[in-house]
């Protein structure tokens, strides 16, 4: 019997991404230390926050959908697990990447947003609702120029939307990011990733002074555990993807070992400079920043990749 | 119009409803009304005079409950403050807070504090304090006695 | 002591909550949580929604007007939950005893662990206080 199949799903997809994703939540916070001059968390500290949200109550508010209030995080989990392991079943397997899942890829993406957004609507409190609709308008807003920065390597690559093609194109031609329209497809697709991620700039549905964290204010215990998990996660699993589509994939070889962790920290750690250097942008402000400035942008870099730069 | 000429103006048209007038430094003016002019006097010095009112303040004083209104005329550095002293046993004196909005609460919390009753105002609710307090009785008045049995005011030591 | 219990001592997630104080120890509070005294390497964060919190970091004496509203937001903070009472009015109401608005001190309302006195109390007090709470609690 193939035992891949599971056991990608379960080390790969859902223990292995859940340890990197806690250490990237703490290279996050401590490169955000350093920036702000102080000594930051220890290395556990994601961890601990996790383990300790789980020794907590978890308190219903009354009036809200039960079911869906607690469905909601473990729909978001569900989404960054899935795409987590065919992320990693196209590294460690390239022969199990199909024709195709690009597309799974980019639209499991999408579903730990909408485990937000349903958790928020779930909540019965208007700032829930508040949250939700501006995570809402931002999701609208982002995909698009975030679907043409990804469509740029497919073309590079001979139009397969299969990513083992994608990955070996870049091993015989070199990174997508080596040429124009892979730069200016990196740039957009490293925008789209601050607003999905929910960080500074656009992190308006879950503004810490304005609306008390938005969709998340009614969660606790457990469930909060699972939204911050998955929000970990995910924050491992998007600089993976844009490692695997335009910085040349990650070789697990010898020496290409400290290659691919540099790519990778280096990718996370712009993350959390542009966090930390910008203020917070208004919803409205945000959304015509995505549909106007950066969509161009996009459509700009896969007009040249078309022309063959 | 100048300080001087602003005083002779006051004197010269509520002559019989000024019990004092006391020219107290370049800048400010204490005058003393009586009770009754307070609706045309506070109008005539907000509108016509284009005063801008400051704050309302009042106090409890050992024979009579007095309120000052605090108006500045901005052009000529002037404050005017308009005294009304009301008897204790009935402290009544007609609103003025639908002329000057600004009187809204503060007349609201005159009255729940002090109990000073404001004859027609547009909405004597209570402003500070809550629900379960019990009517009639006034914190900030000299004579007011704790009624709360439950309440704990001994240091424990 | 439960493995849940020393997590919630390496990551205290504070909530500041004010009942009627003169908003100078909601400052020092403030103070605390800045960048230059750094509580983020204890693992404190300051918790957006008062169900995401650990620690009620408490200022003020509780006027009449804020008991009810303390007593709600006490039941909406999950358990475990330690409090901290910072100031003189959390913890007796310093000079405002007799005063007409402020029945009872905190601890008759809602259970206090740690009084941190002072008016108001320095930001280094308050680190101390809140490092002083964990090790009476990790210690029984």
């Amino acid at each position: 019997m193939n035992y891949f199949y599971p056991v990608n799903l379960i080390v790969f997809g859902f223990l292995l991404t859940a340890l990197l994703g806690l250490i990237s939540s703490w290279v996050d916070r401590k490169v955000t230390a350093m920036v702000q001059y102080r000594v930051g968390p220890p290395l556990l500290q994601p961890l601990v926050d996790i383990v300790k949200l789980l020794g907590k109550e978890t308190l219903v508010p009354a009036g809200a959908s039960r079911g869906a209030f607690l469905l909601a995080p473990l729909v978001g989990l569900a989404g960054v697990v899935a795409s987590s392991t065919v992320l990693w079943g196209n590294l460690l397997r390239p022969s199990t990447s199909f024709a195709g899942d690009w597309i799974v890829i980019l639209y499991l993406l999408t579903v730990p947003s909408l485990g937000i957004i349903l958790g928020g609507f779930a909540s019965r409190n208007p700032l829930a609702s508040l949250g939700a609709s501006r995570e809402m308008k931002l999701v609208l807003s982002y995909e698009l120029p975030f679907v043409l920065a990804m469509l740029v390597p497919v073309i590079r690559s001979g139009g397969s939307i299969r990513l083992g093609d994608i990955l070996s194109s870049q091993f015989a031609n070199g990174a997508n990011a080596g040429s124009l329209s892979g730069i200016i497809a990196l740039v957009v697709a490293v925008l789209c990733i601050q607003a999905k991620l929910a960080l500074v700039p656009f992190d308006a549905p879950e503004a810490e002074t304005e609306i008390v964290s938005g969709p998340l204010i009614e969660y606790s215990g457990a469930a909060l555990a699972v939204y911050r998990l998955a929000k970990n996660m995910l924050l491992f699993v998007l600089p993976f993807f844009l490692g695997i589509m335009f910085l040349g994939g990650f070789r697990l070889h010898g020496i290409e070992i400290l290659w691919s962790v540099l790519k990778f920290v280096g990718v996370l750690a712009l993350i959390t400079v542009i966090r930390n250097t910008n203020p917070r942008v208004r919803i409205d402000q945000a959304t015509r920043f995505f549909w106007g400035p950066v969509a161009i942008l996009g459509a700009a870099a896969v007009v040249l990749a078309l022309l063959g730069l | 119009m100048t300080r001087e000429e602003v005083i002779a103006d006051l004197q010269s048209r509520f002559g019989d409803d000024i019990v004092e007038l006391v020219d107290k430094s370049h800048n400010r003016v204490y005058m003393e009304i009586n009770p009754r002019a307070i609706t045309w006097v506070g109008t005539y010095i907000f509108r016509d005079l284009h005063a801008r009112f400051n704050i309302a303040s009042a106090t409890d004083m050992p024979h009579h409950m007095e309120i000052l209104y605090h108006f500045t005329i901005e052009d000529i550095d002037l404050m005017v403050n308009v005294r009304v002293k009301l008897p204790k046993d009935a402290p009544k004196i007609h609103s003025l807070a639908s002329a000057i909005w600004a009187l809204d609460w503060i007349e609201r919390e005159m009255h729940e504090l002090l109990g000073i009753e404001f004859i027609g105002h547009p909405d004597p609710r209570r402003l500070l304090l809550p629900d379960s307090w019990p009517e009639g009785v006034y914190p900030l008045r000299q004579d007011y006695r704790e009624w709360d049995k439950t309440a704990v005011r001994d240091r424990g030591v | 002591m439960s493995m849940t219990l020393k997590a919630l001592l390496k990551s205290p997630w504070v909530f500041h909550l004010s009942t009627g104080s003169c908003n100078n120890c909601d400052i020092e509070v403030l103070d605390c949580l800045t960048p230059r005294f750094d509580v983020e390497r204890f693992g404190i964060l300051l918790a957006g929604s008062i169900r995401h919190s650990d620690v009620l970091l408490v200022t003020g004496s509780c006027n009449r007007m804020s008991v009810e509203r303390l007593k709600k937001l006490y039941d909406q903070v999950p358990k475990p939950c330690l409090v901290v009472g910072i100031g003189t009015c959390a913890g007796s109401r310093g000079v405002f005893i007799d005063s007409y608005n402020c029945p009872v001190p905190l601890d008759h309302i809602i259970p206090v662990d740690v009084y941190i006195p002072g008016c108001p109390p320095k930001p280094e007090a308050i680190i101390a206080g809140v490092v002083k709470l964990i090790q009476k609690v990790g210690n029984g």
